[in-house]
């Protein structure tokens, strides 16, 4: 988030970002991402409504809570509202492992939201529902910033936005060899590395 | 010593972090800070060899962690790991380490001589801010090795054997020192090239509460040079 959009370069006085964290691993995930922006001097928001029971995740929600990142009781279907008070959505909403069932309200709703927000949205690892891991799918979130984690997913082919990072800089070699990922390299102690549009 | 145990109860017991989650965010700033001074371009061994020693508690911990990303950074970590608690969470990181080709030496290399010609950098993460009292074997004779070799040390958050407020005049004297979460009272007695601040992840109002007045990190860094 803060490599596609550094702090200087935000247009909304605050830097003002809104997570959106689904129910499962993929929340947490955002969990985590909203607690280091706030350590990099953003403003995280958190819309987390279906908790996860995982004790691991509710330590996350609590990490979050005392550093004093807010959490909406409620997503304004009102997109305007999202537009004017945010500079950038962080859609943690499902991930790879999401199943076409699994957690339909409230993300349903959540997604078709955030379908129609107008400013930057940044997914993680795959762009919330609507897309088929494996196929992609029109219908869904497009997103203009895709993060993908460990490794790009097939459904990353059909990205059409504007950045693709890799981010998780921890596969060991042998897990990377064993599943023939040829990982981009990362810069120097970087966590992240863009890659290159594909012409 | 007192503050520096205050503060990481607080992040354990009131913000729930895990012991899992700030040691692998101070392993990694470890790693981190020695890629920055020690880049394996500048090692006159054959490989980027470095040693890493850790000790039986969770300074030996942060070692093994930070050993774990030398490697993702290029390196050719060994570790010497003689002291393993019997824990979930030190066996993880040993298979970790273990499962990504990382040697743990059976011996400790008998003289200085040795670790010079083999390695281009030793990190100590023997004993951290909870250090007490007498230096028990076999960490003593290593300690003693260590202050003879000619290869750089870089120390994670004490020097090992140092007093953790007063220092040491005659005891380890690294050429890096990270420390972590803040620096502690002993760092003032630090007489190496670079002092680096490493584990983000005090959050403002913890360090408010505890005055620490740390200086700002660069960016998304998550390491800061102090010297």
């Amino acid at each position: 988030v803060s490599q596609a959009f550094p702090l200087p370069s935000l247009p909304r006085k605050q830097p003002t970002v809104l997570v959106v964290c689904g129910p499962a691993q993929n929340g947490a995930i955002g969990l985590v991402c909203a607690r280091h922006l706030r350590i990099f001097d953003y403003e995280p928001t958190i819309f987390y409504p279906k908790r996860s029971p995982d004790p691991v995740y509710r330590d996350f929600t609590t990490q979050c809570e005392k550093m004093d990142i807010p959490f909406l009781s409620y997503l304004p279907t009102e997109v305007q509202l999202i537009n004017d008070a945010y500079n950038a959505v962080v859609d943690a909403v499902l991930g790879a492992e999401a199943e076409a069932a699994e957690g339909r309200e409230p993300c349903a709703a959540i997604l078709a939201t955030l379908k129609h927000v107008r400013i930057p949205i940044v997914s993680l690892d795959v762009p919330s529902a609507g897309w088929d891991v494996e196929a992609g799918s029109s219908g869904g979130i497009s997103p203009d910033v895709l993060v993908s984690l460990s490794a790009p997913k097939q459904c990353a082919r059909r990205f059409l936005g504007r950045q693709h990072f890799v981010a998780g800089r921890f596969l060991p070699y042998d897990v990377q060899k064993k599943f023939e990922l040829n990982p981009p390299e990362y810069p120097g102690t970087e966590c992240v590395v863009a890659l290159r549009a594909p012409r | 010593q007192e503050e520096a145990q205050a503060i990481d109860q607080e992040l354990f017991t009131d913000y729930k972090f895990s012991v899992d989650q700030l040691m692998e965010l101070a392993g990694l700033s470890c790693a981190t800070a020695i890629a920055k001074t020690y880049p394996p371009s500048s090692f006159t061994t054959s490989q980027p060899s470095v040693l890493v020693v850790c000790g039986p508690g969770n300074n030996g911990g942060d070692g093994l962690v930070c050993a774990r990303h030398l490697k993702m950074f290029g390196y050719q970590p060994t570790v010497y790991y003689p002291k393993r608690p019997n824990k979930p969470l030190f066996e993880g990181l040993t298979t970790q380490c273990q499962k990504m080709d990382i040697p743990f030496l059976p011996e400790f290399p008998a003289e200085a001589a040795v670790i010079d010609e083999l390695y281009g950098l030793v990190v100590d993460a023997i004993f951290g801010f909870s250090f007490k009292g007498a230096v028990r074997e076999p960490f003593g004779s290593i300690l003693s090795t260590l202050q003879r070799i000619t290869v750089p040390v870089a120390s994670i958050d004490i020097p090992s054997g140092w007093d953790v407020e007063q220092g040491r005049a005659d005891g380890l004297q690294p050429d890096m020192l990270i420390s972590l979460t803040a620096p502690k009272k002993a760092a003032l007695r630090f007489t190496g090239r670079y002092h680096f601040l490493g584990g983000r992840f005090v959050p403002p109002a913890l360090q408010e509460k505890f005055a620490l007045n740390l200086p700002p990190y660069p960016a998304t860094d998550c390491v800061l040079q102090l010297t």
